[in-house]
Order: structure tokens, then sequence, then C-alpha cells
């Protein structure tokens, strides 16, 4: 015997939403964390920077982890909506040709329901091609959807005994009205969206860590000869945020006077008594300030142990088994607490850290 | 923070998530532990295409009564649903399990009786932090100390399975020789075209053989071994060997079968002679 089923109602025909300002919230994040922790990661192998290598492993875990938690809540009530099983009639497919044995099809179906509205959707569903003779336009199929988001419509390829002669038998009526499609056509600007979110992701990281990714290219130059500075002068650079005294060749920071007097020049060419980390090189002093308006503490750059600095260098040169050291770089920072002297020598057979407290006592030695 | 602080860091987090993979496994709270299990019967056995695809194997129909409200429920198969049922004959019983509260998010298994006890992840973060202890070990004492850190612990794991690979190679020539001979036919070559972005498409050829036993059972399976030119096999007759105890397990070649089982005793005993070197060697370069 064949039943007729036909439409209960009209279509409710809502469509799906589109991106709502939290998914595009979510897809912008995802690709900042995704730019940033990439960035954080290679360069950080570059430079051999541990901070930055942590970061980029550390951050997108963290990120993964809330957006698990986050998420949680929406998926629990997605996974208890019990899907519905129902007859549909396809009104048109198209398949799209492809090499492998599944092709992605376009089913247009009419979705009736035995106890809810009746409805029209356009899905997407991989078939194999063998199987692909078996749907045609105005035949049968069973369907399960979810009765919140019937946009994802799926048809069954193994119904229930039951559901498959109730296929065999049933004639769908087509349903009219507006067609439900899970894509939505703003993709583009999401799109477009999460690109801005990955390349800012890149920027923060490198904004961040420009002391570590940058020098290390400046510091390269250094140890190479700079015919274009001038030899008996020094350069004073003077930004908001930064200051930076380069000294000519012949001359050295490891000089008492010399780094007394870079130090006093710039924070009276800059007018300004604090800094947040102060960084000696051979023949280069960069001294970061704090943004004005900032509450951050810093210290007093001319409180710095000077008579110290020749003598932790050669420590660090000698003591910590570095293979012909080629370069140093002393590193003043109060940021995680008390004044801390970081020395690295960098040479042929790789680094050694060497900690000191504001007085120039060593703290630690870390070679490698 | 230098290269130690961050395998220890990384020992520590992976430490912290086996003891609570354990101690979860313990409290009898895993995801697998909280399901509500069943015994199905396959009802239905649907014949394979020629030339479709085995994803999601041999589409078959289960039911199973369901203990609470004792109604008989049917299912199948049909799409992600666990365990894949690559071999299937009417009356095969198969393990049906779901989340309590939810039955329609069921998943299958192929062998019905215990349930695991959701150790594998826990296991896995243990592993993790083995490595990084051996990484801690091969970074502050030396790296030979990496050769007997990985070679030590693998050497005893291999060595304690070697019986047991001993006794399951006799055991399975003992099956082997007690296994009934039928005659089946492949009654379908399924064929599934991935495509590659190196190197263009893929295919791989499933066999699928049908055979009745003595007591007049018929099994329809995926023969993925020992048939020579798979893909012109559609509709070759040939000599199935199966243990009547199961009827999954079966063979067309009882000698490659043995081969097989012989090959497996040679490569554990030769993996601990190379892992006894290793660690040995490790001990001399120390």
């Amino acid at each position: 015997m064949a039943g007729t089923i036909g439409p209960m109602t009209m279509s409710v025909g809502a469509p799906p939403a589109h991106h709502s300002p939290a998914d595009l919230a979510s897809g912008f994040l995802t690709a900042g964390v995704i730019g940033a922790s990439l960035t954080a990661f290679i360069g950080g192998w570059m430079v051999e920077s541990v901070p930055m290598i942590v970061t980029g492993l550390v951050v997108p875990a963290l990120y993964g982890l809330l957006f698990f938690l986050a998420t949680l809540p929406r998926r629990a009530s997605e996974a208890a909506v019990v899907p519905r099983t129902a007859l549909a009639m396809i009104e048109s497919l198209e398949a799209v040709r492809g090499e492998t044995s599944d092709v992605p099809v376009r089913f247009d179906l009419s979705v009736v329901p035995d106890d809810a509205p009746a409805f029209r959707v356009e899905i997407w569903q991989d078939v194999n091609r063998v199987e692909l003779t078996e749907y045609r336009s105005g035949g049968t199929v069973v369907v399960e959807y979810a009765p919140d988001r019937p946009w994802k419509t799926r048809i069954v390829r193994r119904p229930t005994p039951q559901w498959e002669e109730r296929a065999a038998v049933a004639q769908v009526v087509s349903v009219p009205g507006p067609v439900m499609r899970s894509e939505t056509p703003d993709s583009s600007f999401s799109g477009f969206l999460n690109l801005f979110g990955l390349l800012l992701g890149v920027a923060a990281v490198l904004l961040l860590f420009r002391a570590d990714l940058f020098d290390f290219y400046e510091g390269d130059d250094g140890a190479s000869p700079q015919p274009s500075v001038s030899s008996s002068s020094s350069t004073i650079t003077v930004t908001s945020a930064t200051g930076t005294v380069a000294i000519g060749p012949g001359r050295s920071m490891l000089d008492e006077s010399e780094l007394r007097r870079a130090v006093e020049s710039l924070t009276q060419a800059a007018d300004k008594r604090h800094a947040l980390t102060v960084v000696v090189r051979d023949r280069l002093l960069t001294v970061v300030f704090p943004p004005a308006g900032a509450k951050v503490a810093g210290f007093d750059p001319r409180s710095l142990p000077y008579g110290r600095v020749a003598g932790l260098v050669e420590e660090a040169r000698t003591a910590l088994n570095v293979e012909s050291p080629r370069s140093w770089q002393l590193t003043a920072d109060s940021v995680t607490g008390p004044l801390t002297l970081r020395v690295v020598v960098t040479g042929n057979g790789g680094t050694g850290t060497l900690e000191a407290d504001g007085k120039g006592e060593v703290l630690r030695r870390n070679g490698s | 923070m230098g290269w130690e602080e961050f395998l220890v860091l990384w020992c520590a987090v992976w430490a912290v998530l086996a003891l609570a993979g354990y101690g979860m496994a313990l409290a009898g709270v895993t995801k697998t532990q909280r399901m509500v299990r069943y015994t199905g019967r396959i009802e239905q056995v649907r014949m394979p295409r020629h030339g479709g695809s085995r994803t999601g194997g041999i589409s078959v129909v289960i039911s199973y009564r369901d203990v609470t409200s004792g109604q008989e429920v049917t299912v199948t198969n049909d799409g992600e649903r666990g365990e894949v049922i690559t071999s299937a004959w009417e009356g095969r019983e198969i393990g049906v399990s779901h989340p309590r509260g939810r039955p329609h998010a069921y998943r299958l298994s192929i062998s019905p009786e215990e349930p695991s006890r959701g150790l594998g992840r826990p296991t896995l973060a243990l592993f993790l932090v083995c490595c990084g202890l051996v990484a801690l070990a091969a970074v502050g004492w030396g790296w030979p100390w990496a050769l007997i850190g990985l070679g030590g612990p693998l050497t005893v794991f291999a060595a304690v399975h070697l019986p047991g690979t001993v006794r399951a190679k006799n055991h399975r020539i003992e099956q082997l020789a007690a296994m009934d001979t039928v005659h089946g036919r492949i009654i379908a070559v399924l064929e599934d075209v991935t495509v590659d972005q190196d190197s263009g498409t893929s295919t791989t050829i499933t066999p699928v053989v049908s055979f009745t036993t003595y007591e007049g059972t018929a099994v329809t399976a995926h023969c993925t071994s020992n048939l020579p030119d798979p893909a012109a096999s559609y509709g070759r007759d040939v000599t199935v060997h199966y243990a009547p105890g199961d009827l999954a397990d079966f063979t067309l070649d009882r000698a490659a079968e043995r081969r097989g089982q012989k090959l497996d005793v040679v490569i554990n005993a030769l993996a601990v002679v190379v892992l006894l070197a290793t660690t040995v060697a490790g001990m001399a370069m120390l």
C-alpha cells in the first residue's frame, strides 16, 4: 500500500543564522592565536629564545583549553538534542566531478517529518560513485536532522529496515517555500577578518619580542665592520619609548666611564629618570623607557653597578665554557622583581648566561 | 628559563594529566566507564555493492534489548559508529554502548565482553613523562643516557612479551590446524580512491568474501590478505579455512599464516637483542 505524505503546514523556512558576532570574534581570536604562536615558536627557534618557544607552545594550549571549556555548554546542549528521522524527496541533485570514489553532491530536499512542519533544505553530502545511481530527482530517501538545526540534515545511507520499507512505498509531496542553506554568502568577510586576526597575532609577537628578535640581527651586524659609522663621536637616538647610544670603533662600553657617559647623555636627552630595560653591547647602549602614564616601577639606570660590568662580562666569557666567545650582551631589568643583570655570551659552541643582582654579585651561571 | 626547566615543566604537566587519568579510571568515571552497555545481535547482513566503498564496513542491522525499558531496539552501522564491522553473519554478537540518557549516540564494538577502562590516554601521558625524563637525563648527564633510558625499559618490555608471543604462536598454530575448510566466493571488490596532493590518487582494493559454514551460517567478510591479484578477484572461488569458535577468524592460506606467526616471534626476539645492545652500548659510552 502506497501512502502519501504531505506537508502538515507550510515550511517554517527560517534560514540558518549568518555568522553571529560571537562566531566572527572566535574566528578572529583563533586566527590571532595561530599567528602569534606560530611566529613565537618559529622566531624562538631562530633566535634561540626559550621564552618565545615556550610562549609559542603554551599560548595555543591555554587557548585550546579555554575554547574547550567555553564551548562545553553549547556542545553539551547540541549533543542532548535527539536527532529525528524523516522521509524526504529529492527535488534535485548535482554531483561534482572528481577523481575520488566519494564525490560531493548537492541535494535539494523536501523533508516531511511525521510530527513537525515540513521544510526545504539544500545540503552537501559525499556519496560513493557506485551508489550515486540510487539517488535521482523525485526519489524518496530517509534523512536525519537535528530539530534545532534543520539545515544540518543528512541522508541516512543505511536506514533501519522499517524506514527502508517506508521509503520504498511512500510518496513524498514536494514542499514549496524558501530553501535553507548551511552556507552563508558573507563568508568572504569572515575570511578577511580571520586573515586580519592572523596578521595582528604575528604583529603582536613581533612587537612584544622585538628586543629578542631584532637585536639578534643587529648583533650580527655589530660583529661585522661598519664603515659608515663615525669614528670619533657617538650617535644618540631618542624616541618616546627607547633611547640608543652607538659609539665609534676603538671604544667599548666595557670602559666604565664610557658606559656612565652614555647613560647620562641618554637620561638627559630624554629627560627621563627611569628605565624598564637597559641593554648594553660592545658599542651599543639601548634603554627602554616606561610608556608615558604607565605605572610601571622601572629603575634608575644611573644606579647600575658600572664598575662591575667589565668584570661580569669577563667572567661570563671565561667561566661558562663557551667556545671562542664572539659577542656579549648585558641586559638589566627589574620587571620580575629586584634589579637583575643578565650577561649572555655567544660563541661558536653555543651561549652562556650569567645572572647577577643589582650590586653585581653573581647569582647563577648557565653554560651550554 | 632554560631547557632543564622546560623539560621539568613538560614532565610535570604530563604527570599531572596521567595521574588525573588513572585516578578517573580507578574512580570509574572515565567516558568509556560511564557508557551503558548492551549485547546486540546482527539481524540482517546487507550485501556490499561491487565497486563500492569499504568505509563504514559491512552494512548490518543490529537489534538489542534495552534492559530498562524492555524494548527491542533496532539500529544500523550508519556513519561514525565506533568499531567497523568487517565480518558479519546473522546472529553475531555486537556490543552496543551509549552515554547514559542518549541512546541515539550509540557506538558499536566487535567484542561485547569486558569494557575498556579508558587507560589509553593516561598511559600515553606517562610515556611522554618518560620521554621527558630521558631527555633530562641526556641533557644533564650526557647523551649515552638517552640510549640507556630508552633502551632499558623497552628491552624489559619486549623481553616480558616474548614468552607471550611464543605462546600465542603455538596457540595460533593449533587453532590453524583445527580450522574447518569450506568453499567461498569473492562476491564484491570494493574500491576506495583518495587523492593525495603529492602523489596523485591512491586506490585501496578490498575484496569481500562470502562463505557458508558447516552449520549453515553465511559469513560475509572483508578479505585483505593472502589473495593474489585482489583487483581482479571478483567472482573467484576460494578455499576458506575458519575457526568454528569464531567465524571472524578465517584465512585463505594457512601456510602463510603459520609463517607470519613464526616471523612475529623472530621480530620480537630481534627487538630484544637490538634494544639490549643499545642499552649496553649506552653503558659502555658513559
